[in-house]
């Protein structure tokens, strides 16, 4: 792929393609190779057509992506990667690439700083998606994104051992085990996990966010982690503002842990609250949903540990929200089903009125 | 005038006169004509001293009756039923010097005597209107009623006769105390552990000066001790009575002229007292009574006084013996353990291969410093090995052909030792013991095979398969000088 100074663009998408993308939807080795950059990464949202020259790989992929939307949408086809797409991967792959352990020398340290810097570029290059559709697409393809993971081996023998980060031991220091007490122990450490870093954790961390930012969607059905910290952001207030957008991102939250999930979004309705009390009613009525949608019986109900005090402030705000919703005038349900909902609502909630 | 009824007569000139089954002159009714009122007393004391009135008690009149001379005199009736019950009558009323008559409603000839045993008829009836018109072979005369004479008013009014003799009689004693000595008595009867119920009884004022009524404690008493006789019969203030029939008592020192057993005119639930002297106290219900120990002194703890508790108790060391194991003349059997010494477990272990499955199954092994103890409850006869042992007591083992000394019970051994529920006892037939604790035997087929070799076969999970792969993060060399990328004129062309 890398040729002689020069590299085509077709190149550097397949590289990516293969490298980053698609085994961020199979599964596999993920193979960040030179840095893509800014310009290149927008090249290729400009003007990548055909990702790659195995088209079995790429039904794979696609298959893949489909599996993966259904989760939450029944499409058939989520298309060929969008340009927006293109550079989220490419800026992805810079981001692996900055937490590359050869990098953390002095002479290259600055490299990975400035791999950060480029990232951070490319992102800040993409807007949030246009509709519902397209945070679909770029969520069937960042949606591992915190699952990417690396293998430390740590190799010990009779006289000495040595550890590879992300790399596979050779054979020769694993032969004869019996003879020369060799021991092989690997761990698997997450994308936030990796140790040594060239650059600060907490950069990488903030190009990450900006990362998730993109893909509002993969940011809410990830919203349990515990960094970066979920937040609400514009891309993501603005899926859930609309209903299908909002549909999309409850069944997203509804298949994680009820309590964690109550957790990150009172933290962040918090904070949204905080700066922006009009801003944050997509929030609010997120909450509700859910909260009408447990007094339904359609959400599992929280039992046996205490529920934390943000988790508390997210489960009061939707039902509170939820009964605002119930008694407007303009509320579209049936009395008897009102009637019903609203002492739900009170009774689980502890809710004088 | 009046004419013996002859044998086989059947026609009686008097109205309501018949002639019973025995040929006998006989009236629905029976009547004894008495002088005075004593010689009533008298056929009733008579009377009642075989017999009861509580036969002819619904029927029997007593009354009062004027001749046309004006003499008064006593007539008792009753009904007759049979010649059987007169003929009784008839011989008291002779003694007490009455004469017996028969009839139905107002003529009454003479009953049957030695000179008549077929009883009397009456040739002439007078005519009156008078209430009876009594026919007997030397008179006929007519008697109007006066007054009727009650039967328990009539023994009430009887005066007791004195008889100390009653005094001695033995049985329940009624003992009325004035309200004054009535808590003292009955303190001295919980002393002098006396058992009885008391009751206190009412009676209105004895005068209209009195503004209170009188208040007597009432002391049933089942078994008087001798000692108190004096007490409750001089001491004033102390009547004692003696139940003299169901509902009625006579003052001790005197008796009724009547048995007033016989007559049932008095109350059950209620209580009458005749007295030797003075009127008889009467009460018409019972109040409910107490017993004396209801009256015990009550006294009470001073504050802070609680019960004193032993600190410790000695042990009683100056008869304490050692145990000691010797051998039993009698006969042992039943040996449901063995005790192998660790130079026979080899044996034991080349033993096992021909052990059948049932001794297998049920034995059970502990493997201790001393040896191997083998308990089963089928018998260790099978596993000719080691000190036998018997179980005298749950989870105590002395030796086969061995028993303790002194004699004691077995659960008295066990407790001398004061072993734990979980420990099993065994006593050498040098008196020493050792404990096993019962979690360390295990049966003997678990314990005598060596467990084989395995090898771990670890199934793949089927969750594995259906989910996501794992994302594995490569590192590639990045090169002496790492690249950046390149600038955006790099691919304008290629765009």
């Amino acid at each position: 792929m890398g040729g002689q100074g020069v590299t085509t663009l077709d190149a550097v998408a397949v590289r990516l393609f293969e490298g980053v993308m698609a085994p961020l939807v199979l599964g596999g080795s993920v193979r960040p190779g030179d840095a893509i950059g800014v310009c290149a990464a927008l090249a290729l949202g400009i003007g990548a057509s055909a990702p790659t020259t195995d088209h079995e790989l790429l039904a794979r992929v696609q298959k893949a992506r489909v599996r993966r939307a259904r989760l939450l949408v029944p499409i058939d086809d989520v298309g060929p990667p969008t340009g927006a797409e293109w550079v989220l991967a490419a800026a992805l792959h810079d981001v692996l690439q900055a937490m590359n352990p050869r990098l953390d020398t002095a002479i290259r340290r600055g490299a990975a700083a400035r791999l950060a810097t480029l990232a951070s570029h490319t992102i800040a290059s993409v807007g949030p998606p246009k509709n519902v559709h397209e945070a679909v697409s770029r969520h069937t393809w960042l949606a591992r994104t915190l699952d990417v993971a690396r293998t430390d081996t740590s190799v010990s023998w009779w006289s000495g051992s040595r550890v590879f980060l992300g790399v596979d031991p050779p054979s020769r220091l694993q032969a004869w085990p019996g003879l020369r007490r060799v021991h092989v122990t690997r761990a698997s450490r997450g994308l936030l996990e990796l140790a040594p870093l060239a650059i600060e954790r907490t950069i990488l961390v903030g190009v990450l966010a900006e990362l998730l930012a993109r893909t509002p969607l993969t940011d809410l059905a990830t919203c349990t982690r515990a960094v970066p910290p979920f937040g609400w952001g514009s891309a993501t207030l603005a899926l859930i503002a609309t209903r299908a957008g909002r549909t999309i991102a409850m069944r997203a939250l509804a298949r994680l842990p009820v309590a964690e999930v109550d957790e990150a979004l009172g933290r962040a309705t918090r904070g949204a609250l905080a700066k922006n009390q009009s801003g944050a009613r997509p929030a609010l009525e997120l909450l509700a949903e859910r909260a009408i949608a447990e007094a339904q019986g359609h959400v599992g109900a929280v039992t046996g540990t205490p529920l934390a005090e943000e988790a508390i402030f997210a489960r009061r705000m939707g039902a509170a929200t939820a009964l605002r919703m119930l008694e407007a005038p303009d509320s579209g349900w049936p009395e008897e089903e009102r009637v019903q909902l609203r002492m739900a609502l009170r009774r689980a909630h502890d809710l004088r009125g | 005038m009046v004419e013996r009824i002859a044998l086989h007569q059947t026609r009686l000139h008097t109205p309501g006169l018949g002639l019973d089954a025995k040929g006998v002159a006989l009236g629905a009714k029976g009547l004894v004509l008495l002088p005075s009122i004593d010689r009533l007393v008298m056929l009733l004391a008579a009377y009642t001293r075989e017999h009861s009135l509580e036969q002819i008690a619904p029927t029997l009149a007593m009354s009062v009756v004027k001749s046309k001379l004006g003499t008064r005199e006593i007539t008792f009736e009753f009904a007759a039923e049979s010649s059987d019950r007169m003929d009784r009558m008839a011989e008291i009323a002779r003694l007490v010097g009455g004469l017996t008559f028969t009839g139905t409603s107002r003529h009454f000839v003479q009953y049957r005597d030695s000179t008549a045993p077929f009883g009397y008829d009456a040739l002439h009836l007078l005519s009156t209107d008078a209430v009876f018109a009594l026919y007997h072979d030397r008179f006929s005369q007519t008697y109007d009623l006066e007054r009727r004479i009650d039967l328990r008013a009539l023994l009430l009014r009887l005066m007791p006769r004195v008889d100390p003799s009653t005094r001695l009689d033995a049985g329940l004693r009624i003992v009325v105390v004035e309200q004054g000595l009535g808590p003292a008595t009955v303190n001295y009867f919980v002393r002098s552990r006396v058992e009885g119920d008391v009751c206190v009884a009412e009676w209105p004022p004895e005068s209209a000066l009195d503004d209170s009524p009188v208040q007597r404690w009432v002391m049933r008493v089942p078994h008087l001790p001798e000692r108190m006789q004096q007490l409750v019969h001089a001491t004033p203030g102390i009547t004692c009575f003696i139940p003299a029939g169901q509902g009625v008592a006579v003052e001790s020192g005197y008796r009724h002229a009547v048995g007033l057993r016989a007559c049932p005119v008095f109350d059950a639930t209620g209580l009458v007292l005749l007295r030797g002297v003075g009127d008889p106290w009467v009460i018409d219900r019972m109040p409910p009574m107490a017993p004396f120990s209801t009256f015990a002194r009550v006294e009470m703890r001073t504050e802070g006084g609680d019960a004193a508790v032993a600190v410790r108790t000695l042990p009683a060391d100056f008869v304490r013996v050692p145990l000691r194991v010797v051998r039993s003349s009698a006969r042992w059997r039943d040996a449901t353990a063995t005790c192998i010494s660790p130079d026979q477990l080899p044996l034991l272990r080349r033993l096992a291969y021909a052990l059948p499955r049932t001794i297998v199954a049920q034995a059970r092994i502990a493997v201790t410093t001393l040896g191997a103890f083998v308990r089963s409850e089928a018998g260790v006869d099978s596993i000719p090995l080691g000190t036998f042992f018997v179980e005298i007591h749950p989870r105590l083992y002395v030796p086969a052909g061995y028993q303790v000394t002194p004699s004691l019970a077995p659960e008295v051994v066990a407790r001398a030792f004061d072993a734990q529920p979980s420990q099993v006892l065994f006593i050498g037939t040098d008196g020493r013991a050792w404990t096993v604790d019962e979690g360390a035997f295990a049966t003997l087929e678990t314990a005598m095979l060596e467990a084989p070799a395995w090898e771990p076969v670890v199934a793949e999970a089927i969750e594995r398969t259906l989910g996501d792969a794992l994302i594995d993060l490569k590192v590639t060399p990045v090169g002496p000088v790492p690249r950046l990328g390149a600038g955006p004129q790099k691919w304008a062309g290629k765009a």
